[in-house]
Order: C-alpha cells, then sequence, then structure tokens
C-alpha cells in the first residue's frame, strides 16, 4: 500500500489518508473455491480405476473347471460384481501391486506399500462419489492419502529414480507442502495482487521506453555518420589535426548494418506471425 | 569478505533465479539464555549456469573474488550428495536407506524379480516429471487468487 501512496504524492502534493487506504486501482480478488481434501484433484490422483469387467469371476477360481460346465446361476454367484464390496477392493490392490512389486512375494516394499494405498485410495474415493455422507470412510480416506503423502516424501528422499518411477507407474503428482500456512484473507491476497500488478506496470513502462530508445538508435548512427564524414571532409580541407578516423566513421558504419539486419528480422518475423495468425 | 575463497557446505532449495541456485546453509547457534543450541539459516545464492545441483542436493559452495551480482556471492564447487541418489563414501557402493542396492537386488533375483520391477539400469536421470508430476523444483504456495490461468505451484 505504501507503494500506491507514494505513486499518489508523487504529482501535486495534495492530502492523502495514511489509514485505510482504500485503492482505487481495479483489481477483482476472485477467492478460489475450497476443494475437499479427499478429492483426486488435491490428493494428486490423475487417473482412476479401470472399469470392473462383468464377467470377471472371483481371483480364487479363476480356470476352475468345476465352473466352467455350471449352470448359468451358479457362474454369476462367483462373479465378482456379484459378491461383496471389499472382494473387488481386494482385486483392484493386488492387481495394482502386480504392476509394481520387486518379486511374486513382495508386499511390504514401499513401492507394493504406495500401490496398495493408491488402490484403496481410488476405490474409497469412488465411495464417496455415491455416499458424500459417509463420514468413516471420508475419515478413513483422508488419512490414508496423508499417509501415502508422507511415504512418497521418504521415498523421495532415500531413492530418487524409484520415486520418479513410481510416480509415472502410479500417475500420481507430488506437491510438496508450502513453507508457511496462512488463512486466505481478503487484505493479504489484495496485497499481493496488487503488488504484482505494480512489477507489472513498471516492466512494461521499462520495455515501452526501450522500444522508444530502440527506435531512435537507427537515425542516430546514421546522422553520426554524417556528421563524423563531414567534420573530417572540413578538417581536412582547412589543414587543422584530423580528430576523426576512417576507423571510426567504418565501425559505426558496420554498427549501423548490423542493427538494420535486425530491424528486418524482426519485421519479418512480425509480418510471419500475423500470416499464422489470419490462416488461423 | 572476497580473498578469502571460503567453502561451505549446504543443501540446494527450489530457486526461480536463472543461473542461480539458493543454498541453505544450517548451523547450531546456542542460546545462552537458555543454554542450548538451535537451528539457523543462513540462505546464500551460488552462481549456476548450468543448473547442476537440484533441490535437496548437498553441495559444496565456494566464496567468490568479488560478487557477480548484488545476490549471487558464491558459485557452486561440487555436488557431494545427490538426494536420493546416495554412494556410499567408503565402499563406493550405492546405498538405499540402511542398504546396498546391490543387496536388494540380489534378494529380488532369488526371488525371482518380477519383469515389470524397477531397474536402476534403465532409470533415466533425474527431472524428466519436473512441471507434470514432479513439482518439488519450485516453491509451492496456497493459492489466494483464482485468475483462470493454470497454477501447477498452488496448492
Amino acid at each position: 500500500m505504501n507503494k500506491l501512496l507514494n505513486i499518489a504524492q508523487a504529482g501535486p502534493r495534495q492530502f492523502v489518508r495514511e489509514y485505510a487506504f482504500k485503492s482505487d486501482l481495479k483489481i477483482k480478488w476472485v477467492r478460489p473455491e475450497k476443494i475437499s481434501c479427499i478429492k483426486p484433484e488435491k490428493s494428486g490422483d490423475l487417473s482412476k480405476l479401470p472399469p470392473l469387467n462383468a464377467d470377471e469371476t472371483l481371483p480364487e477360481f479363476r480356470g476352475c473347471k468345476e465352473l466352467e460346465g455350471a449352470s448359468e446361476t451358479v457362474k454369476s454367484m462367483f462373479k465378482l460384481a456379484n459378491n461383496p464390496n471389499y472382494l473387488t477392493t481386494h482385486f483392484y490392490r493386488d492387481e495394482m501391486v502386480k504392476e509394481v512389486q520387486r518379486h511374486a512375494q513382495d508386499f511390504g516394499s514401499m513401492e507394493a506399500k504406495l500401490a496398495k494405498m493408491t488402490a484403496t485410495i481410488r476405490r474409497y474415493q469412488e465411495h464417496m462419489d455415491v455416499h458424500p455422507r459417509d463420514k468413516i470412510i471420508k475419515v478413513r480416506l483422508k488419512e490414508l492419502i496423508d499417509k501415502r503423502k508422507k511415504f512418497l516424501k521418504y521415498l523421495r528422499r532415500w531413492d530418487y529414480p524409484r520415486f520418479e518411477w513410481i510416480l509415472e507407474k502410479l500417475d500420481l503428482v507430488y506437491k510438496p507442502p508450502p513453507a508457511h500456512f496462512h488463512w486466505i484473507t481478503r487484505k493479504e491476497s489484495l496485497q499481493k495482487l496488487t503488488d504484482t500488478y505494480c512489477n507489472q506496470l513498471k516492466e512494461d513502462r521499462m520495455d515501452a521506453y526501450h522500444d522508444e530508445l530502440k527506435a531512435q538508435q537507427i537515425p542516430f548512427i546514421e546522422e553520426a555518420i554524417k556528421k563524423m564524414e563531414l567534420v573530417r571532409k572540413e578538417q581536412i580541407a582547412c589543414e587543422v589535426p584530423v580528430t576523426v578516423t576512417v576507423k571510426q566513421i567504418n565501425d559505426a558504419k558496420k554498427e549501423l548494418e548490423q542493427l538494420l539486419k535486425l530491424r528486418d528480422e524482426a519485421d519479418k518475423a512480425a509480418i510471419r506471425q500475423k500470416n499464422d495468425e489470419s490462416y488461423n | 569478505m572476497s580473498a578469502r575463497g571460503l567453502l561451505l557446505m549446504g543443501q540446494c532449495m527450489p530457486c526461480i533465479k536463472q543461473n542461480a541456485s539458493k543454498i541453505r546453509i544450517r548451523r547450531m547457534e546456542l542460546d545462552k539464555n537458555l543454554n542450548m543450541y538451535f537451528k539457523k539459516d543462513e540462505f546464500y545464492f551460488a552462481h549456476d549456469p548450468q543448473k547442476v545441483c537440484k533441490t535437496g542436493d548437498v553441495v559444496l559452495i565456494r566464496e567468490l573474488p568479488e560478487r557477480l551480482t548484488r545476490l549471487i556471492t558464491h558459485a557452486v564447487e561440487k555436488v557431494v550428495y545427490p538426494l536420493g541418489d546416495i554412494t556410499d563414501p567408503i565402499t563406493g557402493k550405492k546405498v538405499v536407506v540402511g542398504k546396498y542396492r546391490e543387496d536388494i537386488e540380489m534378494a529380488n533375483q532369488l526371488f525371482g524379480k518380477s519383469e515389470k520391477a524397477f531397474d536402476y539400469d534403465k532409470a533415466p536421470p533425474r527431472g524428466r516429471l519436473e512441471g507434470t508430476k514432479d513439482f518439488t523444483h519450485g516453491e509451492t504456495y496456497i493459492k489466494y487468487h483464482e485468475d483462470g490461468k493454470d497454477q501447477p505451484f498452488g496448492v
């Protein structure tokens, strides 16, 4: 806010109230909508579980010969979809662990644990979409997400290549926690936005001034060459010591050439961009 | 400052500056009142045009004869311990927490290594997921404004 006060005082000096100063800048602050911590965008899950195959039998009875010859009713009793929900969760969990485990007996390594958690988390997230008021699952889900985050933090510290591999394999996003916690307030947010606005303004003005000076470069050098040549000619004609050398004039000409080349290239690029835009 | 060429060891922190890395030097400071030591952090900016050190690496920095810019006073000398890629200084073998990588690998072979399992030889160098899945190369912040644009570091 002090910056704004300074700007206000830069013009003709007038009375500026130093307390409860209200900025007249047109900055609109939109409070970000709160996203529940159990949602995939917050937990870092990029993909969902694959849809369940309707004909999937229970894992224990896969390839069972008696089932093949059985009637339709018996077969449907052994389908995963017609059995308790937790069996489907276990099915997904085992499938996911199989993708990352080190060997067939490995269920306790960090990557196996993370895969297990991820399958359960995604399963719970599906459940929460259908039953948003299930508080017990909500608590379990939140705790599991936090635990997975902690495990990812450890794995990153222990073994970076494996950490990256597991992120890719399980399709997770890892964002480190922010350094400081603070509540989002209107005042603080507006201060930050004003700061960025002021910085942007400064940058824009500097750029504009830079362009202005650049535009003056070519005429200036052209005139300088003309004047140098004139001075040299006069000095030779009047037989006074010559202060302007040929090298100086040639250097200036070279610089002019380079500047002209740069300008031409910039013009061409601008035209090309315009053409591209018109095509699009 | 200047002519000493002081060497310091610290940890690399996320930093948005181009061709410089932010290094945290952590010392213990005695509080005479409580007669206890407390952590005290100092931050230095080290010249690092190739971005040799990544967030979390333990690096050696050397003081420059004169400061490069207003901020940059040091240059990165060497990465001592890359984060999560530790080599045991005595045996020269790679280590994961309390075990050698070789030992883990041998156990996997004995149990019958799965084909889908992670392989260190095939692993590319760190940094390929930066900006897509791994956001540890920058500082995150609590999202305070909705401007319609994507804010990857907003949490």
